[in-house]
């Protein structure tokens, strides 16, 4: 007896503790995890109660489409559906970083999604890795693709994915101040800082940034470091083949950036603004700032979407050449979004795999094109819109694609490259130190 | 020993009887709370205790293959530098909410007992903050701290104070103190509506006696009000402490941990490590310390206050 209340007391000791503990704080915690948690869950919930009431096969997709581009993935689900008797798919979107979240802990669950969405390079060679991903190399039409969105989702000459988007990520900059004040298209970069130099004098802010998400700011390294040492320096780095992470051309694109700082060629707190809430947006749709270094995607859909008329004053070009530098104004910074894999615990692999078809079929492409002002990477799209039709054409034109390094490189040092290229941006680290931390982190996890 | 027999049996008849109806109590008892204790356990219990395991192993959290690594984690986690400037923030974090947020909301609580006019007006106007969704204040405090639009630097250039203006978040010397100013903004007004309950629950007779001994303003409030609050005040810094330890939403939704991890409290930085570096195991080790340190604290103030009751 004496045992049992004192354990009764523990008990509710414990759980007093506890509750105390988990007050004020936690209450609010729970609001962005627990939203897209039992988002997730009720996704599965569902799937597997369809499953057992009808007797019928389930697909689940995960994707992070918006919009237009997400009704274009139900009109593809629907055709799926109608072709295929008794299969459902279920398609559920999440957000950006929540999504990261959610797979990650579903495929630790053991509950993956039949397909799922990614950015391939590194972040899935670690699903790849871990035998999680199915190997669709004799299902994929390799002809129907773009080398460079293939390549992606390629690891040892191995297809595990099928890439349907891709991004170009050009300088954008308004026509409108630019023939204010006399500029040009800069063609070097010597010219691109006498640009910056007017900008400044007359009191415009060269670039808009917001570097608070980190990624923002890594395509102003990712560019300096490719014009300086040529497009092999990151593939030799990543493939620990010659040149590494603390090389020299990654040491002068830090201190090019320092230098860009100290001219006020970014807004103040660049760090602190955020890319999602439209702090750089906003920018350039006052005219307080003449250029911006973004997606392709991000930059057309969110104009479109905000400002319709300041399309007119819009227009790109890619980041100018460094005299002396290995790189070239024809070489782009890019990457694939969305590319679709499927998950090898899938219980349906050949559903799943058609279904893989008709997401990256002519007509899903053809849509998300028109529609959502995709840059296809599925070869032969008619496109309608004439600025995406353009994009397409640069990106086809260029020599090189430089993959964006943050979903190219295993997580742990692709983290490590934007913390220390924001630690630029903030002046609060040397060129040096940032190009031998990422190298440090590197030589631990790609030398193994 | 015969003579004996018979009380003896009485006694542990009246023993078995007292003994089932102990136990036929402790059994209800046990009912109603089974729910609470199920879910408390599979969900406190099991969670942390799974953390603990987790953090033996070097394991992405998606990968079939565990590496059992034993105290390798915890070794790192000593070494890492990234850790103990979270560990720092979560210091600062605590210091704020323990010298900010409780004497603000006490002062609240206080004020909102003047006989001023319109105190109805205020006891909303005061609590609003603590209504509003979390992700809500964070993004309405980084268009406050926007360094080009912002409300801050545009106040600090209308008085003429330009040389202080600044990107409030982006500077890795002021976001975390411009996200521990929103913290306290937002929790204050709920340590204000807990003075405020307990206040209400102090007797008015030891006022009148007050009053008739002469003793006004400061006198009534150091030796009635506050000795009275002392119970809730130490609930408070329990709930203040613990809550900054664990902290999390606002530095997610502000600044993301950065800029270069100057903001990274024990849980974002258990957050990236988890779910952006494929580190559950190492991500696990980072929340058990996390744990442990918040179980010691609470156990320390817990020891206090006893002593301090034991002392009355």
């Amino acid at each position: 007896m004496f045992i049992l209340k004192n354990l009764l007391f523990l008990l509710m000791g414990a759980v007093l503790l506890m509750a105390a503990g988990c007050q004020p704080s936690s209450e609010n915690m729970e609001t962005p995890d627990g939203e897209s948690e039992s988002g997730g869950e009720s996704g599965e919930e569902d799937s597997s109660e369809d499953a057992a009431s009808e007797g019928d096969d389930v697909l689940s997709v995960w994707h992070i489409e918006t919009g237009n581009a997400q009704e274009v993935l139900q009109e593809a689900a629907d055709r799926f559906e109608e072709e295929h008797d008794g299969v459902t798919v279920e398609l559920n979107q999440y957000q950006n970083d929540a999504y990261k979240e959610q797979i990650i802990t579903a495929m630790g669950g053991n509950s993956p999604p039949d397909i799922f969405h990614s950015w391939g390079g590194g972040w899935l060679e670690n699903f790849v890795n871990s035998d999680q991903v199915m190997n669709v190399t004799d299902d994929v039409e390799t002809d129907r693709f773009l080398q460079t969105g293939l390549d992606t989702v390629t690891f040892d000459d191995e297809i595990y994915g099928v890439p349907v988007g891709m991004e170009l990520t050009p300088v954008w900059y308004n026509t409108e101040i630019f023939e204010e004040h006399g500029l040009e298209v800069p063609e070097t970069y010597d010219e691109l800082l006498e640009v910056v130099e007017t900008l400044t004098a007359n009191d415009i802010i060269p670039f808009a940034l917001a570097n608070q998400p980190q990624w923002p700011g890594a395509f102003y390294l990712m560019y300096l470091a490719e014009r300086t040492g040529g497009p092999d320096l990151f593939d030799e780095a990543f493939n620990r083949s010659g040149r590494t992470f603390d090389d020299e051309a990654y040491v002068e694109a830090g201190e090019k950036i320092q230098e860009l700082v100290e001219m006020g060629a970014f807004p103040d707190g660049v760090n602190g603004m955020n890319y999602d809430n439209g702090q750089s947006r906003q920018l350039m749709y006052s005219g307080d700032a003449a250029m911006e270094i973004m997606n392709s995607g991000a930059m057309l859909n969110n104009v479109r979407d905000e400002m319709p008329e300041f399309e007119e004053n819009l227009d790109y070009f890619l980041f100018p050449e460094i005299e002396g530098g290995e790189g070239s104004q024809n070489h782009a910074v890019g990457g694939v979004s969305p590319a679709f894999s499927v998950s090898e615990k899938t219980e349906n692999p050949e559903l799943a795999v058609e279904l893989l078809k008709e997401l990256s079929s002519q007509e899903t492409a053809q849509g998300l094109s028109n529609r959502s002002g995709n840059i296809s990477a599925i070869k032969g799209v008619d496109y309608e819109d004439d600025y995406v039709e353009r994009l397409s054409n640069t990106l086809n034109e260029a020599d090189y694609l430089q993959t964006f390094y943050d979903q190219t490189l295993p997580p742990e040092v692709a983290q490590v490259h934007l913390d220390t290229t924001q630690g630029l941006f903030g002046q609060s680290i040397t060129p040096e130190e940032a190009a031998q931390e990422v190298e440090e982190t590197a030589k631990e996890t790609l030398d193994e | 020993m015969a003579i004996n027999e018979p009380s003896q049996q009485l006694n542990t008849s009246a023993g078995t009887y007292r003994k089932k109806e102990k136990r036929k109590k402790f059994l209800v008892i046990l009912g109603f709370m089974a729910p609470a204790l199920i879910i408390y356990g599979l969900y406190v219990v099991y969670a942390i205790g799974m953390t603990f395991y987790y953090s033996m192993f070097d394991w992405s959290g998606i990968d079939a293959n565990f590496d059992f690594i034993g105290i390798q984690n915890y070794i790192t986690l000593f070494q890492d530098l990234t850790f103990w400037q979270s560990l720092k923030n979560n210091t600062l974090l605590i210091a704020a909410s323990l010298f900010t947020q409780i004497p603000l909301g006490l002062i609240m609580a206080l004020l909102l007992f003047s006989p001023v006019k319109g105190m109805r007006l205020f006891r909303t106007v005061y609590f609003m903050p603590f209504l509003m969704s979390t992700v809500a204040i964070g993004i309405l405090f980084i268009y406050i701290y926007d360094a080009n639009f912002g409300l801050v630097n545009q106040l600090l250039g209308a008085v003429g104070l330009d040389s202080l203006q600044r990107g409030w978040l982006g500077n890795e010397d002021t976001a975390i103190w411009a996200v521990i100013v929103t913290i306290c903004w937002q929790f204050a007004p709920f340590y204000m509506i807990l003075f405020r309950a307990a206040i209400v629950g102090i007797p008015e007779e030891l006022y009148e006696a007050a009053d008739i001994d002469g003793a006004t303003g400061w006198k009534r409030f150091s030796n009635i009000t506050f000795p009275l609050l002392k119970p809730i005040i130490v609930t408070s810094a329990i709930l203040s402490i613990i809550g900054a330890l664990k902290y999390f939403d606002l530095i997610y939704i502000m600044t993301g941990g950065g800029p270069n991890n100057a903001t990274d409290l024990m849980a974002t930085y258990m957050y990236d490590q988890t779910f952006t570096n494929f580190n559950m195991g190492y991500g696990s080790t980072v929340s058990s310390m996390m744990f442990i340190i918040a179980f010691i604290v609470t156990v320390i103030i817990i020891t206090l206050d006893n002593k301090r009751k034991a002392d009355y």
